[in-house]
């Protein structure tokens, strides 16, 4: 497997590289750690014209703000991540998150930015197209679903590990368009749910940094990965808690569930988390409840080999699991 | 469109290199067919096998996942250049010792891939062992013996540094 | 007393250790001659389809684009991993008017570079007409299913689509089912699992004055020599199929595959050397897997456990072409025969023609599929008469020198003990039952343990039938060991070094070891038949023996006293009693060019399994002799399985094994372990997922192949029922297949032990053990 050919440019700055986004449109793909985008490259479903490449783009430390949320440079790599003493303080579920993510040669690689901006995955799609599926999908450009025949969308999935943490923490994501394009919104505002086009970005968009706030940073939390094998692969589903208790230790003051895998972009188990707040999270009533009411608002999407029903089944026990693990008696220590 | 070859300066185990080469060029393609050192393996091309791990400032990465141009300013560090004093680095002689190897083709990036792990974690728990190498896949040994190589590998490397040598491994 | 053995039975670090854990170790994808082109392969997009032409024009007029092939520039000759008057050659290099799966080669290309190569493929047009295509092979079966190619013209059956058909048996089954008290019939299906070999399959051919130079990624240089010389229409002289290490093979590399075909014909068209690095996703969705085997088997036994009578049948999906499917059907009889007395058998086994890819051996070839089958169902009639899983294996264990029904003997069979070891090291007796169902350190965490035997075969008669080794020695009394044994990666090099240097007593850093070369060294049997071990290596004994009888001959010459007066010693010779009286192989190397017209000792060693038998066993009826080495094994499991998310593993192997004598202990554990992870890929992980003839996973991201994280503690136990005395022909049982089946059907009894379900098709993913236990529920909540 060898990469097709294309133009190599390497901006000074973000902004520099949100320019040339602008300049060359569609021609162009931007690229960090290139852990994502260069096997698909390699397999000829993306050919970019230019890779606009952030490698020569200086980056920054994780550094607290004076309100304690913590920012995180985009381009930090998952495995800086991981080993940063300052994030796994403040950040635990971040840390966590991003520990799951491949092997370690990936994370090395693979930075914060790529990882919220992975490409949708199905087995259909991640492969070449030269004597299997010839026929362009509607990821390809083409007409058909291979995996729904009959249906008229993509049913891709969104697989980043650390999307679902970041939700469950409310961040806020930071990104340019360019000189005096600056923008930032909170991270569900990211996805648009379709795997067709899983991204709100503008072409020439990039984020920046993220910003973590206090408020659910360092509160009790969980990070569950459901897969066939440990790390190395793409999850089955994921699930991050992240819960903020009363000072009695165990009533919930405020909660966050947030799942991945499970559909074209990281979703909410919005109703579940509504149920929360004002109850007693010692009471496994209560933790059961949720988590059977989160089974019920998300409708995993069979892939990979999973089957949807039997997700849909782990989807609930793993937010049993997580919900108990972050309402237990002592926070997550470091992973 | 015209296809340009860019000249890069790389390092490599030590070694300084000029060499032209394309914007697509991975680091592997240019260790393996450039350099000659093939000693770096490329067993799928996609990220998956780990059999192409090589160091970059001491921290493994996949060679067949990283643009040669991308490297500069980076030390390399390749299966070739991790012997020490001339002599096997100690992970390399524990596992031939411990029968760590079979058919050899992961050897490398596992080897390569302990040593970054034995630099960061002198004395590594079995989950520590587990993390550092859950990226390269072996099909021949069932990983026992991986296990007990890295082991042998970690009481090695402090029984040199009691005595008072030390390897510099990368 | 003989002396203790200095290096064979020592756990001798591998020869090829620092080559390989330097890199310097040459692999197939190392091999790079100056002015290499690059070959690359189009492949049918379709499972079954008439080509109605292909026209090459475009790609040949690509600049950098040197050769382009296709059926019409071969000699269209045909070959087949079975090439018998029965099943002859049967596939075609490059396909000729048809295509029969999706990935069949159809044209090749040579070009200056990738980008080039790939180019000129999309240049290349072929039309097609698509024909119905099966997939299933008891689909492919029915008298209107598609058909891939005629039935066979001996099978006599209403079948369609029967590529071959194996039948045997003796006694009378009807009977003995009658005369038992229990009896069972039950239905399991394997799935489609591939080697997952860590080199890419590979090959550089280079073209030169006449000769035709081949570096491949394979299992027998030999073998290759003759089927690419067959294909190509050269005289075996002129194709020399050179050394190269192999990463990993465990089945996949010994057939010839049409990559290797095409670089030679392009080196040969172009004159320039030609390779071709087949890409890993080509390899999954394109190459020859294993074989997902259906069996239906009915057992009955008597009250005490024994078994009276057998009937099995098999279906084979065999794919496109032959393969090797019609061989597994041969072979899992075998695999059903060896272990247990069966009185009363009725075999029947379908290789089944479907629009899936070829299969070929994969590591236990059948015997995992037809252990999981036997041993899952030893257990449910265990429980049923109400005998253990261990008492009911002891009443049907195969003894010493029982004869088998093909004239086979089991000779020093150690299957009693093995059981025995292997319940009692992981406390089955006891603990078999004793937790079902109860949770264990978490919650939702059960585990159970479970056992399986099995039996396998160790070296047979196919081409080329036998193994030469020639031992030579140097002048300052080192040796050389010419040898066409390859390493692919389980210590063949290791141990005929070890063999030679036993019966030579000289020490392993002063042999060096010339492998796997068709031109510079012996014929071999090739490393695929679980031979290596026992036909090369008492070549390689012979060799050295005759090396021997030189240097003693010479030495009892030169010391004025007999050759019984001798011993051997790090490179010397002395007279017993008398070690003054001593001379050094130099020494002996140095009298015997004087003393013998020049002769610099050389020794030279063959053998062949079961010499007095013509030929290999019928693949059609059973009959004829298989093997002389039977190994055995009992393999122990504990499984742990989480009844929340269904998700399973095993945490706990333990092997006992009658592989005759271990000649490197550590290369035995490292086959038993590899074996170990392989079998636990096979039960929980790994499937190549296809749908209508197109593989939906070819990668290793979604092959779940087991990484370091799914490892299970693997441990061993010897059971030694042969010797190895120096200057004698020794027995030696294979352990490079044997033991990646009874681990497989330990497993899937443990996981009855620790949740009492039972599965009856593999693999044990997270829904068939959920869907299993609800079902479980459901019936228990009924009865009660």
């Amino acid at each position: 497997m060898h990469l097709p050919r294309f133009t190599y440019v390497r901006p000074g700055s973000r902004d520099e590289a949100a320019g040339l986004l602008d300049t060359f449109g569609k021609a162009a793909v931007l690229v960090a750690g290139g852990t994502d985008l260069f096997p698909r490259m390699k397999y000829r479903i993306s050919t970019p014209e230019y890779l606009v490449s952030l490698s020569g783009v200086t980056r920054f430390l994780p550094a607290l703000d004076e309100d304690g949320a913590l920012r995180i440079d985009a381009l930090m790599s998952l495995g800086d991540l991981s080993r940063s003493p300052i994030v796994r303080t403040h950040a635990p579920l971040v840390s966590q998150a991003a520990t799951c993510v491949a092997s370690g040669q990936i994370r090395n690689a693979a930075t914060l930015g790529g990882n919220l901006c992975l490409e949708c995955r199905c087995l259909y799609y991640n492969q070449s197209h030269t004597f299997q599926f010839v026929e362009p999908c509607f990821k390809l450009g083409g007409d058909l679903c291979y995996f729904a025949p009959k249906g008229n969308r993509c049913w891709a999935i969104f697989a980043s590990d650390v999307a679902p943490a970041l939700l469950s923490l409310d961040t806020v994501i930071c990104v340019t368009g360019g000189p005096g394009k600056q923008r930032r919104f909170p991270v569900a505002e990211l996805y648009t749910g379709d795997a067709l086009s899983p991204l709100t970005l503008l072409p020439s968009e990039i984020i920046t940094e993220i910003i973590v706030p206090s408020a659910f940073g360092t509160g009790r939390h969980s990070f569950r990965k459901f897969s066939r094998r440990k790390g190395y692969e793409f999850a089955g589903l994921s699930v991050a808690v992240a819960l903020q208790v009363a000072d009695d230790g165990r009533t919930c003051r405020d909660a966050r569930i947030a799942v991945g895998s499970v559909a074209g972009g990281p979703v909410r188990a919005a109703a579940a988390e509504a149920g929360l707040p004002g109850q007693d999270l010692s009471n496994s009533e209560t933790v059961r409840s949720a988590a059977a009411t989160a089974a019920q608002e998300i409708r995993p999407i069979a892939h990979h080999g999973y089957q949807a029903a039997h997700l849909r089944h782990c989807l609930e026990v793993e937010v049993l699991r997580a919900l108990t693990e972050a309402a237990g008696p002592a926070p997550l220590a470091d992973v | 469109m015209e296809h340009i070859k860019v000249v890069v300066h790389l390092l490599i185990n030590g070694d300084a290199h000029d060499l032209a080469i394309a914007p697509e060029a991975t680091l592997s393609e240019v260790l393996r067919g450039q350099l000659g050192l093939t000693g770096t393996k490329d067993g799928c091309g996609t990220g998956e096998c780990g059999a192409c791990t090589v160091l970059a400032d001491g921290r493994p990465i996949l060679s067949c996942l990283t643009l040669a141009f991308e490297c500069q300013g980076r030390e390399i560090t390749t299966i070739e250049g991790v012997a020490c004093n001339g002599e096997l680095n100690p992970v390399q002689q524990a596992f031939i010792d411990a029968g760590a190897i079979q058919c050899g083709f992961c050897t490398p990036g596992m080897v390569l891939a302990t040593i970054a792990l034995l630099n960061e974690t002198p004395h590594p728990s079995f989950a520590e062992i587990e993390k550092a190498l859950e990226g390269v896949l072996c099909r021949c040994t069932g990983y026992n013996k991986i296990v007990e190589a890295v082991n042998r590998a970690a009481e090695a490397i402090a029984a040199r540094l009691k005595g008072g040598t030390s390897c510099q491994t990368p | 007393m003989s002396d203790p053995l200095k290096y064979v039975g020592q756990p001798i670090a591998r020869v090829d250790g620092p080559a390989k854990v330097t890199g310097k170790a040459r692999f197939t994808v190392d091999v790079q001659p100056p002015g290499t082109l690059v070959c690359r392969i189009l492949r049918s997009p379709h499972p079954h389809a008439r080509i109605l032409g292909i026209d090459i024009s475009a790609a040949q007029k690509l600049p950098g684009v040197k050769a382009v092939v296709t059926a019409d520039d071969t000699l269209k000759i045909k070959h087949g991993f079975v090439e018998t008057p029965r099943y002859p050659a049967d596939q075609y290099p490059l396909a000729v008017g048809v295509v029969r799966h999706v990935g069949e080669e159809i044209a090749a290309v040579a070009a200056v570079d990738e980008h080039t190569a790939e180019a000129a493929l999309k240049l290349i047009k072929v039309e097609y007409e698509i024909l119905p295509a099966v997939f299933d092979p008891e689909e492919a079966m029915k008298a209107d299913a598609p058909e891939v190619h005629p039935s066979h013209p001996k099978v006599t059956e209403p079948f369609r689509n029967i590529a071959g058909k194996t039948e045997t048996g003796w006694g009378d089954v009807d009977q003995g089912l009658a005369e038992s008290d229990y009896v069972r019939t039950d239905r399991f299906e394997s799935h489609l699992r591939t080697h997952g070999y860590l080199e890419p399959q590979a090959t550089v051919a280079s073209w030169e004055d006449g000769k035709l130079n081949v570096w491949t990624s394979s299992m027998g240089p030999f073998i290759k020599r003759k089927k690419l010389a067959q294909t190509l229409g050269l005289p075996l002289s002129a194709v020399r199929v050179h050394k190269s290490y192999v990463g990993g093979a465990f089945g996949g590399k010994i057939d010839l595959f049409s990559h290797e075909f095409c670089a030679a014909l392009l080196s040969m068209k172009t004159g320039r050397p030609v390779k071709v690095v087949v890409s890993r996703e080509e390899i999954f969705a394109a190459y020859r897997h294993g074989q997902p085997l259906i069996v239906e088997l009915t057992t009955g036994v008597k009250k005490d456990g024994s078994i009276v009578a057998q009937r099995i049948r098999t279906i084979n999906n065999c794919g496109a072409y032959k393969g090797s499917g019609v061989v597994v059907i041969f072979l899992s009889w075998g695999f059903a025969m060896a272990t247990y007395r069966i009185p009363n058998m009725a075999y029947e086994g379908f290789a089944v023609y479907t629009n899936n890819t070829v299969r070929c051996p994969q590591r236990g070839h059948g015997a995992p599929q037809m252990r999981f089958a036997i041993e899952s169902q030893m257990d449910m009639i265990a429980e049923e008469i109400g005998l253990d899983p261990v008492a009911i294996r002891l009443v049907n264990a195969r003894l010493p020198d029982e004869q088998l029904p093909n004239g086979d003997n089991v000779h020093n069979c150690g299957l009693v003990e093995c059981i025995e070891k292997a319940a009692e090291r992981i406390n089955l007796r006891e603990r078999y039952g004793s937790s079902r169902n109860k949770a264990a350190e978490g919650g939702s965490l059960r585990r159970g343990v479970g056992i399986g035997v099995s039996a396998y075969f160790g070296g047979s008669l196919i081409y080329p039938n036998s193994s030469s080794v020639i031992v030579k020695l140097n002048d300052d009394g080192s040796l050389i060991i010419l040898t066409g044994s390859l390493d692919i990666g389980q210590g063949a090099e290791t141990i005929l070094t070890q063999i030679v240097a036993e019966e030579l007593q000289v020490p392993i850093s002063q042999i060096s070891i010339m492998a796997a070369d068709t031109e510079t060294t012996p014929v071999d049997i090739g490393v695929w038949i679980s031979g290596n071990a026992y036909v090369t290596g008492n070549a390689a004994r012979e060799a050295a023996m005759a090396v021997r009888h030189k240097i003693l001959e010479i030495a009892a010459q030169e010391l004025e006293t007999e050759t019984c007066q001798l011993v051997l010693s790090e490179k010397a010779v002395s007279v017993t009693g008398a070690p003054e009286r001593r001379m050094s192989y130099a020494e002996i190397y140095e009298a015997s060019v004087r003393s013998r017209r020049g002769d610099p000792i050389i020794g030279e060693g063959h053998w062949r399994t079961m010499r007095d038998v013509p030929t290999h066993p019928s693949l059609a009826t059973a009959k004829g002799r298989w093997t002389e080495n039977y190994a055995f094994d009992a393999q122990a499991a504990e499984v742990e399985v989480d009844i929340e998310t269904g998700k399973a593993r095993l945490v706990r192997a333990v092997t006992a094994h009658d592989c005759g004598f271990p000649i490197n202990p550590l290369n035995v554990d490292g086959q038993i372990d590899g074996q170990v992870s392989m079998a636990l890929g096979h039960a929980f992980l790994e499937e190549v997922m296809m749908e209508n003839g197109r593989t939906l996973n070819p990668s290793w991201l979604e092959y779940r192949m087991p990484t370091i994280g799914e490892m299970a503690l693997s441990e061993s136990i010897d059971v030694i029922t042969e010797s190895y005395v120096v200057g004698q022909p020794y027995r030696t049982k294979e352990v490079g297949e044997g033991y990646v089946s009874a681990i497989l059907a330990a497993i899937a009894n443990a996981l009855y032990d620790a949740v009492g379900v039972r599965l009856y098709t593999t693999p044990f993913t997270p829904e068939r053990i959920l869907k299993a236990l609800k079902e479980k529920a459901q019936a228990d909540s009924g009865n009660a």
